[in-house]
């Protein structure tokens, strides 16, 4: 096989590849939601409450084990 | 899995090289050793035209001149045969350029003469009515740099095996060799042979003067390098 | 100094604010020479025919590019990093004396850049590949300073409150990647000094690559250069700063992150765009346009995500000049990112390559979009940073008019330019000759340039009411409290 044949497979595959990872991205974003398990639209907070003083949105580490 | 790697940065990262990353590999790497083999005709440049080569750079002539024929009847019409890949192979950086304010130059060798490019340099708007090109008067007084072009043409012999003192094939069925010195000193003397040849068709006493006493100035090398443009 | 409650530190931001203002009056002032040399070729020897060689247009040209990208663009995306960064990680650079160092140390190196820049291009030290124009030396310098900026990235992530990544952070990050693997495999160069054992200029290389594949590295390069330093960065500020200021949460954040994906895997294709009808493989140039016109898909997505932030809250971009700035960067950049893919359809660029249709292009992108939205987030920071409110509103409203009419200027006269050279030099008479001499068509385009330069120096004019403002608001305006920071940034009359 030479160089370009590998070339054209490689770039059909890859672009495939990538258009099932962004229709999966899709469905998993809206699924979380359904699912109630994560609502990404909070982190559209995380620009509003920016204070040093503010609660965080999600903390880092310790609140994982709480949960 | 896309949640985990939210909140992994440096995962992350790595996910997003490898996208960006991906387009380049396939697209450029694999066709580097196609594209740079040499067409029959093409010559790598002697001392003189290097330093005429970095005067343009220095110039950044080509911030308005292509150096790109594009395969259209218009522009075959004006500037001649479009431009073949190989005709490139010894052009490091290349020079298309971006945007033409002026015209292509590709093939200017074969239509302006040296005192055409003598007149010009020193006062376009004289030669080319209307034009808007500044004049680059300081050239006439720049001496040019021969052991930069020097450096660099044993640097590109090798690392890049560009073939200096071997017989390339010509379009007529000749043969031609260029040049490279053994010496420093010597690349000068050849040098000066080649400006002086480019000198006897220029008028500037100055330029004349400065040949004869030993120094090559910037205008000199330029032209070299315009005229070898084929 | 334990009672005092821990506060951002925005130290090292405040000096790039200084540079985004100072070589953003610097890059557009040489363009404005620039302009006006191509309308008036008497301004090249402006400064007397002995010192041509430096006022030349050919010797600034680069300058121009340069001090706008490298200069005034990256200090303002340097500058909102240092701001943003700390705020959605929610760190203070305080915290870490390490990071502190680092930001300091990124800004001392980044000036000694700016300098050896400056004086390399205007003696004509140039590799000649464009926005790779610096010599090995520099190259160097630029790669420790963007090492040292991915350091304080990483270190600050590192050292975060908040778990989950910004969406602003994700694009800061792209940019940094992007922009490392572009610039090293650009400027890939062989210096000759040292191969050929000491002989000519110390400074002098030569490029790894040659003829078309350096074109095509470059040009790879050159896209993705715009890609990865006027757009990734700058929609990085436009989610962060446009939802604090109108206190409106992003439309969609889902969209946001999706846009993300789409923009990182589809931009780098398109750069053979650049390469149409060249020496390039043909696939490569095809596949060229048809990115092109994808990447419209992800570019509006952010985009529309920025207009409809605004839905239902449409009163403020009357009310705010800085909204307005803002909500023109993203009109502006769904203008250019159609107007972009439009120019790598083939048949269209085989009119337009190589005119000033082009050069207008990347105009209305960069003073439109990315100069806007860089001018707005120091507005929005200038108060926060300096706790006074901004000098004047009336100002900063006069700016904008003035601006927005300059870029429209030049984009206008820009496409009327490209369109007619490039119709002439295609024109073939009755009998199949080319109806034109290259002249002809020059001296047709006078007018546009000069509308062009006029365009440039109002547009210049806006950077130095800018500048004017700003300076006010570090030293003399009105004091704020805490409280007046929420949202809407406070402004004096």
């Amino acid at each position: 096989m030479d160089i370009s044949t590998f070339q054209a497979y490689a770039y059909f595959f890859f672009t495939a590849f990538m258009v099932v990872v962004l229709y999966a991205y899709i469905y998993h974003l809206y699924s979380s939601q359904w699912k109630g398990k994560r609502d990404y639209e909070k982190y559209g907070d995380i620009a509003l409450h920016d204070e040093i003083t503010d609660q965080p949105i999600e903390h880092v580490s310790q609140n994982d084990d709480k949960k | 899995m896309f949640h985990w790697l939210e909140k992994h940065p440096f995962f992350f990262a790595v996910a997003v090289f490898l996208t960006i990353a991906f387009a380049g590999l396939i697209e450029i790497l694999p066709n580097f050793a196609e594209a740079s083999r040499p067409v029959i005709g093409t010559k790598p440049y002697s001392t003189l035209e290097l330093a005429g080569r970095h005067v343009y750079i220095k110039n950044s002539c080509n911030a308005c001149h292509s150096q790109l024929v594009r395969p259209f009847k218009s522009e075959t019409d004006r500037y001649g045969h479009y431009s073949l890949s190989g005709e490139y192979a010894y052009d490091r950086p290349f020079l298309w350029g971006s945007k033409r304010t002026g015209p292509d130059l590709m093939r200017v060798g074969n239509y302006r003469t040296t005192d055409w490019h003598e007149n010009h340099m020193k006062d376009p708007a004289a030669v080319v009515p209307g034009s808007i090109m500044p004049a680059y008067t300081w050239m006439f007084k720049n001496t040019a740099d021969i052991d930069t072009a020097y450096a660099e043409m044993l640097t590109v012999n090798k690392v890049f095996k560009t073939p200096y003192n071997t017989e390339l094939p010509m379009a007529d069925g000749s043969k031609a060799t260029v040049k490279m010195a053994a010496t420093l000193d010597e690349a000068h003397t050849d040098a000066l042979e080649e400006a002086k040849v480019i000198v006897a068709d220029m008028k500037d006493q100055d330029v004349k003067d400065a040949v004869a006493a030993g120094k090559i100035p910037e205008i000199v090398a330029l032209i070299a390098y315009l005229n070898s443009l084929k | 100094m334990e009672n005092r409650p821990l506060e951002y530190d925005y130290t090292v931001a405040k000096m790039f604010m200084l540079t985004t203002v100072l070589l953003g009056i610097v890059g557009m002032l040489v363009g404005v020479i620039l302009a006006w040399e191509m309308a008036f070729p008497a301004v090249n020897t402006i400064a007397g025919s002995g010192l041509a060689e430096y006022t030349n247009f050919s010797r600034l040209r680069p300058l121009h590019t340069d001090a706008v990208i490298f200069g005034f663009t990256l200090s303002g995306i340097w500058a909102t990093w240092y701001y943003v960064g700390q705020r959605v990680l929610k760190v203070s650079m305080a915290e870490s004396k390490f990071l502190m160092f680092l930001g300091k140390l990124h800004f001392a190196l980044y000036l000694l850049v700016v300098v050896a820049v400056v004086g390399s291009l205007l003696m004509g030290i140039t590799t000649s590949k464009e926005y790779a124009e610096f010599e090995w030396p520099i190259d160097i310098a630029v790669v420790l300073v963007w090492v040292i900026w991915g350091m304080s990235i990483f270190g600050l992530i590192g050292i975060r409150r908040e778990k989950s990544l910004y969406i602003s952070i994700w694009y800061y990050i792209a940019t940094f990647l992007g922009i490392a693997m572009l610039y090293l495999f650009n400027n890939m160069e062989i210096p000759t000094y040292f191969a050929s054992g000491g002989i000519g200029s110390w400074y002098h290389s030569v490029s790894m690559y040659s003829g078309t594949n350096d074109a095509l590295v470059q040009w790879w390069y050159g896209h993705n250069a715009v890609a990865f330093g006027f757009t990734v960065p700058i929609v990085a500020m436009i989610y962060y700063f446009l939802p604090k200021e109108s206190g409106q949460a992003v439309y969609s954040y889902k969209l946001s992150l999706l846009a993300f994906w789409g923009l990182m895997f589809v931009y780098l294709w398109a750069g053979g765009h650049h390469l149409l009808f060249s020496t390039v493989p043909d696939w490569m140039q095809t596949m060229g346009s048809v990115f092109s016109v994808v990447l419209i898909l992800p570019s509006w997505g952010s985009a529309i995500n920025m207009l409809l932030t605004m839905k239902g809250e449409w009163q403020q971009v009357a009310s705010s000049p800085l909204i307005k700035f803002m909500i023109l960067a993203s009109t502006f950049y769904m203008f250019s990112t159609l107007e972009g893919p439009i120019q790598a359809i083939k048949s269209v660029n085989a009119l337009a390559h190589f005119t000033d249709w082009i050069v207008g292009h990347v105009h209305d992108g960069v003073l439109g979009w990315v100069a806007f939205m860089i001018m707005a987030a120091l507005f929005h920071m200038a108060p926060r940073v300096f706790k006074r409110e901004i000098y004047s509103k009336s100002l900063m409203n006069t700016q904008f008019w003035i601006q927005t009419l300059g870029v429209v200027l030049y984009f206008t006269s820009m496409w009327i330019a490209g369109i007619t050279q490039g119709m002439m030099w295609r024109a073939h008479d009755e009998f199949g000759n080319l109806a034109y001499s290259f002249i002809d068509t020059v001296a047709v385009l006078h007018p546009y340039f000069t509308i062009r330069a006029v365009g440039g120096t109002l547009y210049l004019v806006g950077m130095f009411l800018f500048a004017f403002n700003m300076y006010k608001t570090m030293t003399s305006s009105r004091r704020v409290e805490e409280s007046e920071l929420q949202n809407a940034s406070p402004m004096g009359a």
